[in-house]
């Protein structure tokens, strides 16, 4: 519904239950002998009765006009208001009016009373009725005897978890997260490359469950994830159990209290439970990325649910992931990365950083197949118990990560195909130079990781000498990159 | 609770049915843009159809699109939205 | 026929007019455009090689039903 538009002249705004306009009845019956006067009641139509009033029984004329206090008087010139004043103040008013003798005998002062439109009870039902233009999706009625939540099923719109209708009043209000236009176009998401708006993200993120605050994470998590660099709809199409990872930091993070200690990784937590979920939901219902459909995994992984946690980066001894990947640190951020479900690795006794390293190098040469190299990135997610034993010993990052790769190159006659009694493996021509080694140890031995592909992380409970590997997908142009971006508020 | 009506989570690439907008009782002291496509002819019939709208109490607008073969320009579709209560299109064959 | 179907989508009650060699073309379209029921009314054809007296006529013998497809009554 579009906004009314105010007769010329004066226009007052009351309600009987306001002392203060019950006060100004003399004060309207003044004005309208003297000049073009319309007054509108939100609540009883008989009052003030002189003068006669029209009823806004639906609010439309207080919202529309941004009523907050009645009584409130407008002065209305060709359709448009020129000013206001509200509440009662005598000289105000008189000035105001012009009338000299405006309300002779009341008392100079009375403040004014909230306006209906603004009553917390209604507000969110009046921006629906009244504001609900602004949103453009198709509106689809659930018929009477429906379940909404089931129709969402029915409808295949589910990630297998019931979701939250996406009702106006609920979109509406996710949108107050974010400075930016409902029908501003996010990205494209794959595999079927349909534009996303603010709006239709924002409805992802009502349904994964999200709250307002965390609508920012959500669009940047989409931004990031739908690009040709990071690649969607590769993972999408792949055979391996990978889906998007999203690593949050900065300060953030800790106001719209997300997890970074203790089950970080894990259930329980809102923000890190939703965010990630709103951007699986975005692919599956804008993009049309379904299992069995676009999205081929043999397995999948639980955490193609979502899969979304916080750096404890204030806690760091070695900066955050968005740090490393050329952010500052203290900048609120999203990294998306191709990643499987996190492994545990186990070291209670090393005590020594070199020690750790062996331990952590064994783990990560595993992942995927030990004689398979330099394919895929992963990110080390530690906690404060192992994370000590490097910062004790005044290991950084980049000398974590340089002593790390150290311990990963492999000669190559172990990774050549057949070796150890093992088919799979390297091809025996890689030798010649095609993987491009770049290690001190030249052509006869092979890097786990490409030189970037392994990234740090810090999160986890205070109490456990573990650490967390999340190996990724294919990287590299044939693959997927991961993205990094700081979050637009 | 208002959760009766939901919003489509999705690209809504298959197209939605939609009715026929609510029409006026009469076109009686109704504006009605006349919009000419284009194609020969179509003025001679155009010409009629306005000398009756007249005789039924109608103000006529005449529009004309640039050619029948693109649909007409915003700014065209535009003025007719702000000027006119009713539009007929003719004549296409 | 995209004309008429944006000009509803701005609020204003339209129709559409074509001889009758644009029966099927029309049906095919409109439902492409999500808008099975838009207006339409058809005139005989052809057209180009008429003379004025009988589009005249064409315009008179449609001219009762244009009016009933952007009215109420």
């Amino acid at each position: 519904m579009s906004k009314p538009v105010l007769p010329d002249g004066f226009v007052a705004v009351v309600k009987r239950d306001c002392e203060t306009c019950q006060t100004v009845v003399p004060v309207l019956q003044q004005l309208a002998a003297a000049t073009d006067l319309t007054v509108y009641t939100q609540d009883d139509p008989d009052f003030p009765g002189d003068p006669e009033a029209i009823h806004d029984a639906d609010l439309a004329v207080s919202w529309h006009h941004d009523i907050e206090t009645v009584p409130t008087l407008i002065r209305v010139v060709d359709g448009q208001e020129t000013e206001r004043t509200f509440g009662w103040l005598q000289s105000e008013w008189r000035t105001f009016t012009g009338i000299d003798d405006l309300g002779e005998g009341l008392p100079p002062m009375r403040p004014g009373c909230g306006s209906k439109s603004v009553d917390p009870d209604l507000v969110d039902e009046l921006a629906v009725r009244h504001g609900g233009s602004i949103l453009r999706s198709r509106r689809i009625e659930v018929a009477e005897a429906e379940d909404e939540i089931e129709m969402m099923f029915t409808r295949g719109w589910s990630d297998g978890l019931p979701v939250v209708p996406p009702t106006e009043q609920r979109v509406l209000k996710m949108l107050s997260g974010t400075t930016r236009a409902p029908d501003e176009v996010v990205a494209t998401v794959p595999p079927d490359l349909v534009d996303a708006s603010v709006e239709k993200v924002a409805i992802a993120a009502v349904m994964a469950g999200c709250l307002p605050e965390y609508l920012p994470w959500v669009l940047t998590a989409v931004e990031a994830a739908c690009n040709d660099e990071f690649n969607m709809h590769g993972l999408l199409a792949t055979t391996m159990p990978v889906g998007p990872v999203l690593v949050c930091s900065g300060p953030g993070t800790r106001k719209i209290g997300m997890n970074s200690g203790i089950n970080a990784l894990g259930q329980g937590n809102r923000a890190n439970s939703t965010i990630g979920r709103a951007l699986q939901l975005v692919v599956r219902n804008i993009g049309g990325g379904r299992p069995g459909e676009v999205d081929r995994a043999a397995h999948g992984n639980p955490g193609k649910v979502g899969f979304c946690f916080a750096e404890a980066d204030h806690e760091s001894p070695y900066g955050t992931l968005a740090g490393q990947r050329g952010l500052d640190d203290d900048v609120d951020a999203v990294t998306v990365f191709a990643g499987e479900g996190p492994r545990g690795v186990v070291d209670q006794l090393s005590r020594t950083p070199e020690s750790l390293a062996n331990t952590l190098a064994h783990q990560l040469q595993a992942m995927h197949h030990h004689k398979l190299v330099m394919a895929f990135d992963a990110i080390l997610v530690m906690g404060p118990e192992h994370a000590r034993v490097f910062a004790d010993a005044g290991w950084d990052r980049d000398r974590i990560i340089f002593e790390l790769h150290m311990r990963l190159t492999t000669p190559f006659d172990e990774l050549v195909r057949g070796a150890g009694d093992i088919d799979e493996g390297i091809p025996a021509q890689a030798a010649s130079g095609f993987l491009a080694p770049d290690t001190s140890d030249g052509p006869t031995s092979l890097p786990k990781f490409r030189s970037d592909g392994l990234m740090l992380a810090y999160a986890g409970g205070g109490a456990g000498l573990f650490s967390s590997i999340i190996p990724g997908w294919v990287n590299g142009e044939t693959g997927s990159k991961p993205v990094t971006r700081a979050v637009q508020y | 609770m208002s959760t009766r009506t939901i919003l489509d989570p999705t690209g809504e690439q298959s197209v939605a049915e939609r009715a026929r907008l609510a029409r006026p009782a009469s076109l009686e002291g109704l504006t009605v843009g006349l919009l000419d496509i284009s194609k020969p002819r179509g003025n001679v019939f155009l010409d009629r159809i306005e000398e009756r709208l007249v005789g039924i109490g109608a103000s006529v607008k005449r529009y004309k699109k640039p050619t029948f073969a693109k649909p007409a320009p915003v700014d065209l579709r535009h003025e007719i939205a702000t000027e006119c209560q009713v539009v007929i299109e003719a004549l296409a064959d | 026929m995209h004309d008429i179907s944006d000009l509803e989508l701005r609020g204003v009650p339209g129709v559409f007019v074509a001889s009758d060699q644009f029966v099927t073309a029309a049906e095919s379209q409109s439902k492409s455009l999500g808008y099975s029921a838009m207006a339409r009314v058809f005139t005989p054809h052809p057209i180009q090689d008429r003379t004025d007296e009988e589009m005249i006529a064409y315009a008179d013998a449609a001219f009762d039903q244009i009016v009933s497809r952007v009215t109420a009554g």
